[in-house]
C-alpha cells in the first residue's frame, strides 16, 4: 500500500510539472482594490505567460492602475484568443498588432501612449559560427526591406487566401528584387526554424529561400510550438536561425529587462544574448503586442487608450 | 461536387483538394505517423513479454507491477514530450523523444496482456509440455507463447490503434507525423474555421489505423494456423 502512495505521489508530481510547463487553461480572477473602473469589470484573455510577464498583467497595473477583473487564459494571438473577443466570452485580449484579423473583426487596438509594451522588432537570431559575412549580408538585406505593412499583407494571403507560406515567402523575395542568385552563402549550411504561427513561418521561409538561392544548403524545421521547445534547441545548435522579436525573446532570456524603445531593446538584446547567438539587423517591421477590444466596447466605454481602462466606469 | 473548389476553400470536402496540392508533405508525414505509431508497438511487445512472464512467475509482482504501468498510461502524452528530452539531456527536437514515450505507453498497455494471456495458458497444458520434455525456455517459447497469441493480440491492436492517434499530439510541438495537419487546420482557422486539413489528418490516421489494424490481426492469423484447422 504504501509502495502504491508512493507512485502515485510521484506521478502527481509528474503531472503538475507537464501541465505548468505546457500552460494549463485555467484562469483566476484577482480582487485587488480598484473596483470600480472598467477594467474591474472586464475579462481578459491572453496566453499564459501574460499573466506574469513584466509587460503583461504586472505592467498595465504599474504603467496604468489598470486591473482586470478576470484573467482567462486564452493562446498566443490565434483563434482562441480572437474567438473568444469576437463572441463576448472575454472584454479585452493580448493580441499582435500584424493580425489580420484586427481588422477583419472591427478590432480596436487600444493605443499604449506609455510604452508599456517593449518594441518587437522583427530580428534574425543566428549561431555565431554560421553567421558568416555572406549570410549576414543576405539576412540584413531582407531586414532592410521588412515592414509592418507588408508583412500584414503577406499574413493575409496565408491566413484568409489559405496561400503557402513557402510560396507567399518566394513572392515577397521577387517583389523586393531580393531573389538573386548568388554565391555569397556558398559552403555554410543551416538549419532555419519557425515557431507555430503564420507570421513566423513566412519568415523563416523568406531567410531561407533567400540564403538557398545564394548557395547556402538549407534545412528547415517549422512550426514548433513554444519559445521552451525551440530556444533551448537554438542554444544548443540544432537550430541555426530564427526569426525572433526583440522585446519578447529579450524578456524570455532576461526576465528583468526594462528597456522599452526599439533602439534600447536591440542593445539590451545584443548584450543578454549567450556568446554562441547573434542578432543581426532589426528590421522596421514591428509585431508587438497590443490591448484590443471590439469596436461596440470601445464605443461604450469611449476606450482609445488602455489609460482609459483606469477610469471609473 | 461539380462546382470546382478553389484552394482557399475551407468547405470540410475540399480536404481531397488540399491532399492533391500539399501531396509531397502529407506524404511524407504519413510515412513518419507510420513508423512512429509501429516502432513503439515493437519496442513495447519486447520489453512487455519478459515483464510479463515474469508478473506470471512471481505472483506477488503481478499487482504492484499493474499499478505502476496503469498509472503510466495516465500521463498525459504531451507531459511525457517535454519531460523526456531533458530528463534523457536530449536534444529538445530529437524526433526519438516521440517513439521513446509511446514505447513506455505500449509498454504499460502490454505488460497486463502478456501476463494474462501467459496466465490463460492452462495447468494441464504445461504440465503435458513438461512431461513431453520441454525445458523452461522452451516450453515458454513453443507452448505459452503460442498459445497466448490471440489474447496478446487483441492488446496489441489496442496498443497499435491507441499510438496512431496519440502520435498526433507530438504534431504540434513541431514533430513531424500526421498531427501537423491539424496543428496547420487550427493555426489557418483565424477568421472562420479551416476544415480541409483537419479533416484530411482525420482521414488519413483513420485508414491508418485500419490498414496497422488489420496488419496485426494477419499476422496473429499466420502465428496460430491451429486455430482455423480446429473450428472454435
Amino acid at each position: 500500500m504504501k509502495t502504491k502512495l508512493i507512485a502515485v505521489a510521484a506521478i502527481a508530481t509528474t503531472l503538475t510539472m507537464g501541465l505548468s510547463g505546457c500552460g494549463s487553461s485555467s484562469s483566476s480572477s484577482s480582487s485587488s482594490g480598484s473596483g470600480g473602473t472598467i477594467a474591474s469589470k472586464m475579462i481578459f484573455g491572453g496566453p499564459p505567460e501574460f499573466k506574469t510577464r513584466v509587460d503583461g498583467i504586472p505592467g498595465l497595473e504599474k504603467n496604468y492602475g489598470v486591473t482586470f477583473g478576470k484573467y482567462t487564459v486564452t493562446d498566443t494571438g490565434g483563434p482562441v484568443t480572437v474567438n473568444a473577443l469576437k463572441r463576448g466570452q472575454v472584454d479585452a485580449v493580448d493580441l499582435f498588432t500584424t493580425d489580420p484579423a484586427i481588422a477583419a473583426n472591427d478590432f480596436v487596438i487600444l493605443e499604449d501612449p506609455k510604452a508599456n509594451f517593449a518594441a518587437q522588432n522583427i530580428v534574425p537570431i543566428v549561431s555565431k559560427d554560421k553567421a558568416t559575412p555572406g549570410v549576414r549580408q543576405v539576412l540584413n538585406g531582407i531586414q532592410s526591406k521588412l515592414t509592418t505593412d507588408g508583412l500584414g499583407k503577406m499574413i493575409g494571403e496565408v491566413a484568409n487566401a489559405k496561400k503557402d507560406p513557402a510560396d507567399v515567402a518566394k513572392g515577397w523575395l521577387t517583389d523586393n528584387s531580393l531573389d538573386t542568385t548568388g554565391s555569397s552563402a556558398k559552403g555554410v549550411s543551416l538549419t532555419v526554424g519557425s515557431a507555430n504561427f503564420p507570421e513566423n513561418v513566412i519568415l523563416a521561409n523568406i531567410y531561407a529561400e533567400a540564403l538557398k538561392a545564394q548557395g547556402a544548403s538549407i534545412q528547415t524545421k517549422l512550426n514548433i510550438g513554444s519559445r521552451e521547445k525551440y530556444y533551448p534547441a537554438l542554444e544548443k545548435g540544432s537550430l541555426d536561425l530564427f526569426p525572433e522579436y526583440t522585446g519578447t525573446i529579450l524578456t524570455y532570456i532576461d526576465k528583468n529587462a526594462t528597456a522599452t524603445s526599439p533602439a534600447d531593446v536591440y542593445a539590451a538584446l545584443t548584450k543578454a544574448l549567450p556568446a554562441n547567438l547573434v542578432a543581426l539587423d532589426q528590421a522596421d517591421a514591428q509585431d508587438s503586442d497590443a490591448v484590443v477590444v471590439t469596436k461596440a466596447t470601445a464605443a461604450k466605454y469611449g476606450l482609445k487608450t488602455i489609460a482609459d481602462l483606469a477610469k471609473k466606469g | 461536387m461539380i462546382r470546382p473548389l478553389d484552394s482557399a476553400s475551407s468547405s470540410p470536402l475540399h480536404f481531397f483538394g488540399y491532399f492533391l496540392d500539399h501531396r509531397s508533405e502529407d506524404l511524407g508525414w504519413l510515412w513518419d505517423h507510420t513508423w512512429l505509431s509501429v516502432v513503439p508497438v515493437v519496442v513495447g511487445l519486447a520489453l512487455a513479454l519478459p515483464l510479463g512472464w515474469l508478473a506470471r512467475r512471481y505472483q506477488w509482482i503481478y499487482p504492484p507491477m499493474m499499478s505502476i504501468t496503469g498509472l503510466l498510461y495516465t500521463i498525459p502524452s504531451i507531459a511525457l514530450f517535454v519531460l523526456i528530452p531533458p530528463v534523457l539531456g536530449m536534444d529538445p527536437l530529437n524526433p526519438l523523444q516521440v517513439p521513446i514515450a509511446l514505447s513506455l505507453y505500449s509498454t504499460a498497455l502490454l505488460v497486463r496482456v502478456v501476463a494474462d494471456g501467459l496466465g490463460a495458458v492452462s495447468e494441464e497444458t504445461v504440465q503435458a509440455a513438461t512431461a513431453l520434455g520441454y525445458r523452461p525456455v522452451g516450453r515458454f517459447f513453443r507452448v505459452e507463447l503460442p498459445i497466448a497469441v490471440p489474447v496478446i493480440t487483441a492488446g496489441l491492436r489496442v496498443a497499435i490503434v491507441a499510438n496512431v492517434s496519440i502520435v498526433a499530439v507530438a504534431g504540434t510541438i513541431g514533430m513531424d507525423n500526421l498531427g501537423r495537419l491539424f496543428d496547420q487546420g487550427f493555426t489557418l482557422s483565424v477568421s472562420q474555421p479551416y476544415y480541409p486539413p483537419i479533416v484530411l489528418g482525420i482521414v488519413l490516421c483513420v485508414l491508418l489505423a485500419l490498414v496497422l489494424d488489420l496488419l496485426v490481426v494477419l499476422v496473429s492469423r499466420m502465428l496460430t494456423p491451429w486455430r482455423r484447422a480446429v473450428p472454435s
